[in-house]
């Protein structure tokens, strides 16, 4: 009797705690599932162009898009920015997407 | 200029793995500098960081030494920064629309009550092995972390559209998750299947992983599994399911995910194809996971190398390792067998005498005769990479 009265109180500890975690790191509302996630915080190089790096990239991205590639030349990357701004609809100024890819070339690029 | 969120202990683990690596070699030069910590994300082990918004997390190369692939460990990768961060399954509902008999609106419940169907398949990103092209190529920059073996478990996506009735002229099914851009000029994410695809057996949408709930970032409640084929047709947090008269037009079928159109999906490094198609099915793999790449041993010490092998969806028919460089191959014994869509290990016992610098190469050659190139095949996205993979081991 002593042993099956513990076994619930057991039973019953596991269950309150399955119904406040779904997982390890989410939280169970009812039918509600969620989670919060961490902020990005990424190191850019500092320089000129950094500000509007940082303002327009990170529209739409961290900003290790950019400090997780290889070493690309300055062509490669005018490219990229070209594309975010003609497939993913970027609102880049030209003035600044030229600063950005000048940034982002001296900073992250082959040099080249 | 900010450093926010690194701990200590952050930094110690950054510059561990990362010294860990480049001692090895398995990461290029260039990757050396970046910041790859590792980071536990809801719902996740500690994986590696490739980019945060979106999540994009790989999965360290340890975890391959289980046949299965844990929930935690599993890699994460999201197109746009908008993911779905809580779900309710009172009002979530999976569309079926476009040019069908009947619109269907189904909850969580409603799905379940299909036949239950299941099995274990390989998940890999079609740009697992980027940061390895040779000359580099732009995109996410993978090791080989983004792949796992998961166990899934879900109904089939082939009667979910009978129920839903397709009407005669439908020639694709469109498939659409709850993640979102963030710009309205941003094209969405989808997929598209050709209508005969979207009807094999073996297409589920998948509401267990493992025998568990899908982790969140691993696209809760539900997600397209496409066994053999690429992930990025997985779609995660599915919710939308459109049968098509006219083929997609979509960026993200249109532009992105495609693939030189000729039997190696390649081009000369630097060119562009004249002809692209829709990626689709894996190439066959092998990777040595035990010893790690660039380990001492004794000599005289007896190990047992081991490692996994796949393809996209025929079983492996065999594993040939060479301890010299490619100078002479044995078959290695092969593991246990869960079907065509999951990896297989395999094992070689070995015990080097002589001190020295070993090179171990493997190659995996799957039932329909499919193998893996000695160098590496080249396009311009970084797709496919399937080469013979070499380690270095020290004796002595």
């Amino acid at each position: 009797m002593k042993i099956k009265l513990l076994l619930l109180a057991g039973a019953s500890i596991v269950c309150a705690a399955v119904a406040i975690a779904a997982e390890k790191g989410s939280t169970k509302e009812g039918s509600k599932r969620s989670i919060s996630l961490p902020a990005p915080s990424v190191f850019l190089k500092d320089g000129p162009g950094m500000d509007e790096t940082r303002r327009y990239c990170g529209i739409c991205h961290s900003l290790d898009y950019i400090t997780t590639q290889q070493k690309f030349p300055k062509a490669k990357w005018q490219g990229v920015v070209n594309k975010m701004i003609k497939t993913y609809g970027a609102p880049i100024p030209d003035k600044d997407a030229k600063i950005i890819v000048d940034y982002i070339s001296t900073n992250y690029g082959s040099g080249k | 200029m900010e450093f926010q969120g690194m701990t200590r202990r952050d930094f110690i683990k950054t510059v561990g793995i990362t010294t860990a690596m480049a001692a090895t070699g398995t990461i290029p030069s260039a990757l050396y500098a970046s910041e790859r910590k590792l980071v536990a994300y809801p719902e996740k082990a500690e994986l590696l960081l490739l980019t945060s918004r979106p999540p994009q997390l790989e999965t360290p190369l340890q975890y391959f030494r289980e046949l299965v692939t844990p929930n935690e460990a599993l890699f994460v990768r999201w197109h746009l920064a908008n993911i779905p961060t809580s779900v309710d399954l009172d009002t979530w509902r999976l569309r079926i629309h476009g040019n069908v008999a009947k619109q269907l609106s189904l909850s969580l419940d409603n799905l379940k009550k299909f036949e239950k169907v299941g099995y274990t398949a390989v998940i890999q990103c079609a740009g697992n092995g980027r940061s390895f092209f040779d000359p580099p190529v732009f995109g996410g920059q993978w090791l080989n972390g983004a792949m796992g073996n998961c166990t899934w478990g879900g109904v089939r996506l082939k009667d979910v559209l009978k129920s839903a009735g397709i009407k005669a002229g439908s020639t694709e099914v469109f498939f659409r998750g709850l993640d979102t851009a963030v710009l309205p000029t941003t094209p969405n994410f989808m997929k598209s299947l050709p209508l005969d695809k979207a009807q094999e057996d073996d297409i589920i949408i998948a509401y267990e992983m493992n025998g568990r709930e899908l982790p969140m970032l691993n696209g809760f409640p539900v997600r397209l599994v496409v066994p053999g084929w690429y992930a990025s047709y997985w779609v995660k947090s599915l919710s939308d399911i459109e049968v098509s008269v006219k083929p997609s037009s979509s960026f993200w079928m249109k532009t992105a995910y495609r693939i030189p159109d000729n039997p190696c999906g390649c081009v000369e490094p630097g060119t562009v194809p004249k002809k692209s198609v829709p990626i689709n099915r894996m190439t066959t793999r092998s990777l040595m996971i035990n010893p790690e790449d660039g380990t001492r041993l004794n000599s005289g010490q007896a190990i047992e190398l081991m490692g996994l092998a796949f393809s996209g969806g025929y079983s492996i028919k065999e594993v040939l390792v060479s301890v010299d460089n490619g100078m002479s191959w044995q078959p290695a014994r092969l593991g246990k067998d869960l079907g065509r869509y999951s990896w297989i290990q395999w094992f070689y016992p070995w015990q080097p005498v002589k001190a020295g610098n070993y090179r171990i190469l493997v190659k995996a050659t799957n039932s329909i005769g499919e193998s893996q190139p000695f160098d590496g095949l080249w396009n311009p996205s970084g797709y496919l990479l399937n080469k013979v993979e070499k380690y270095n081991l020290t004796v002595g």
